[in-house]
């Protein structure tokens, strides 16, 4: 089932090992799993990956200096399926990713992205993971110029007997470099999310900043979730902040829409969807709105 | 014509019992104000009667034109008709405005209201209200001063249409001019098909919006009930007199604050 649709004027689609059907500008090349952007004026693109059962897939993004870059990325994984991705930023790349993880009834698939960025680079990411399925996610950043900049938001859902567990981290390797994390999670049914937030400052990094939070919703008793904020610092001059819970929805909050007509479930769904939706700010788009809208429908209640 | 009528209730929150047997009969076209010193009970009514989970209805009944209202729930009692303008409203991060109206409208609407009429009914009563025009982009209550966040009840009853419509200290946060734009929101709605219930301290707001009925709540009871004169009476001399009519009142229990950076053990130190 190809769960996407395209309507960026660039896309390209992965089958397995295989680019099946591309749309790219002069600025922008593939070959063997490689994609290297040159583009001097800022572009969109869709990016697709459909994995079958055991595929092991991995794929290297190159973005030139300069180079300014909005991607929309779709993952429809298989049972057993491996996604590795590598993004290397050049100095003052400037690159936004929306990750969406449509997989369907999956039992494990194992994604991992290393993201370097290089002096002055900029990378602001958010990742929706309310696929039907269990993954086990790592998303490492690695600061290595001054003045670079990564920024990510996670909106996950584990529902039914799913297995979630997502690791990000953000590295600082240079001075003067800023990382943010705002990692939010729904778990409902048997449920089971795991999330780890690591910053790590290392020696002589001076005037970084390091900020997380990493924030668990439980509906119901049998979930498991557990939000783990780590920071790793080992020089003194810089900032730092963590904030990690897991809680229920606010009572007082679902009385005061019931209080105004709406049921539970719709009350729940519009917290859920409040609450979840700041991953889509990462790039403006109408058709990512309508379908995270339609996907955060089966939160239900 | 509609009735709301409460009988015999009793409400506890926790183990405490703090309303001790209310009996009170509203009928659409009248307005009721509910006065009485803090800690008495006046609020405990009004979210009882809206189904607050935290208030535990022992005994008694509150019907709707003899449908049980205690049996509903907090979204059925709304659907109903009943509102309640909340003295805290809640700030709800994330959701908007306009999203949070458009389905509290459309939970009583067979047919969802169409984007357009939403957005004409909507723009009109933020004017009539002297709302920030921005209002339906912003999350619901976050940010908004005190005067906001009860001007933003009243915006929702006006959208809702209410039939008993129950306002806690509604006047409460809210300048001269704001108590203004809100008694007269109040005043428009006033019909043969519209009933009020105001808690409030300050007898300015019941200047503005007259009620037809006035009652005194003191110690989870209704102690006393007339017109108009009451307030004046309560305005001028205080609730002292009733204490002199052998009547029993409930002091307000000094509130400590709980700064958040003290340690729990020393709370309970000082309990002991």
């Amino acid at each position: 089932m190809n769960n996407f649709e395209l309507n960026s004027s660039y896309f390209i689609v992965f089958k397995n090992q295989e680019c099946i059907q591309s749309s790219l500008p002069n600025e922008v090349h593939y070959d063997q799993h490689h994609l290297v952007f040159q583009n001097k004026e800022p572009i969109e693109i869709q990016t697709v990956f459909l994995l079958d059962n055991d595929v092991d897939f991995s794929i290297t993004y190159t973005f030139e200096q300069n180079t300014q870059v909005h991607i929309i990325e779709t993952r429809i994984l298989q049972n057993q399926a491996s996604f590795h991705k590598i993004m290397n930023l050049k100095e003052q790349a400037i690159v936004h990713v929306f990750h969406e993880n449509n997989s369907q009834h999956l039992e494990n698939a194992n994604v991992k992205e290393e993201v370097y960025l290089q002096r002055n680079a900029v990378c602001h990411s958010g990742y929706a993971e309310l696929s039907d399925s269990s993954v086990h996610g790592e998303y490492l950043y690695y600061l290595d110029g001054e003045n670079a900049d990564a920024k990510v938001r996670m909106a996950i859902l584990s529902k039914e007997k799913e297995k979630k567990y997502f690791k990000v981290l953000i590295q600082h390797n240079q001075p003067h470099t800023y990382g943010q994390m705002d990692n939010y999670g729904v778990v409902k049914d048997q449920g089971q999310l795991t999330i780890d937030g690591i910053g790590t400052i290392t020696k002589g990094q001076h005037g970084s900043s390091s900020h997380q939070t990493n924030k668990i919703m439980v509906f119901d008793p049998d979930c498991i979730a557990s939000a783990n904020p780590y920071l790793f610092i080992d020089e003194f001059d810089v900032k730092a902040s963590h904030a990690a819970g897991v809680g229920k929805m606010d009572e007082e909050h679902l009385y005061y829409l019931q209080s105004r007509g709406l049921t539970k479930k719709q009350a729940m769904q519009l917290i859920t969807y409040g609450y979840l939706k700041p991953v889509i700010e990462v790039i403006d788009n109408e058709m990512l709105k309508e379908h995270f809208e339609k996907v955060l429908s089966k939160v239900g209640a | 014509m509609s009735t709301l009528m409460i009988k015999d209730l009793h409400v506890n929150v926790g183990e405490k019992e703090i309303l001790k047997g209310i009996d009170l009969e509203i009928k659409t076209g009248e307005i009721h104000a509910i006065m009485g010193p803090n800690g008495n009970g006046k609020s405990t009514l009004l979210s009882a009667i809206m189904g607050h989970p935290k208030y535990e209805v022992t005994s008694g009944s509150i019907t709707l034109n003899d449908q049980d209202v205690l049996s509903m729930s907090v979204d059925e009692r709304s659907r109903v008709g009943l509102f309640l303008g909340m003295q805290y409203p809640q700030e709800i991060p994330g959701v908007t405005n306009s999203d949070f109206l458009k389905a509290a409208m459309n939970a009583r609407l067979e047919k969802p209201i169409s984007l357009f009429k939403f957005i004409r009914t909507l723009d009109k009563n933020i004017e009539e209200l002297n709302m920030d025009e921005n209002l339906a982009h912003r999350y619901l209550n976050e940010g908004f001063s005190g005067g906001e966040k009860k001007r933003n009840e009243i915006l929702q009853m006006k959208l809702l249409k209410p039939q008993f419509a129950l306002l806690d200290e509604i006047d409460s946060g809210l300048d001269v001019d704001a108590l203004h734009v809100v008694s007269d929101a109040i005043n428009s709605m006033r019909s043969d098909d519209f009933a009020c219930v105001m808690v409030s301290h300050y007898e300015r707001l019941f200047e503005l919006v007259k009620p037809t009925h006035v009652h005194v709540l003191v110690n989870g009871k209704i102690v006393m009930s007339g017109g108009y004169e009451l307030v004046e009476k309560i305005d001028q001399e205080g609730y002292e007199w009733i204490k002199e009519l052998g009547i029993e009142m409930l002091e307000e229990e000094e509130k400590k604050p709980i700064i958040l950076e003290s340690c729990g053990k020393k709370e309970s130190f000082k309990n002991e």
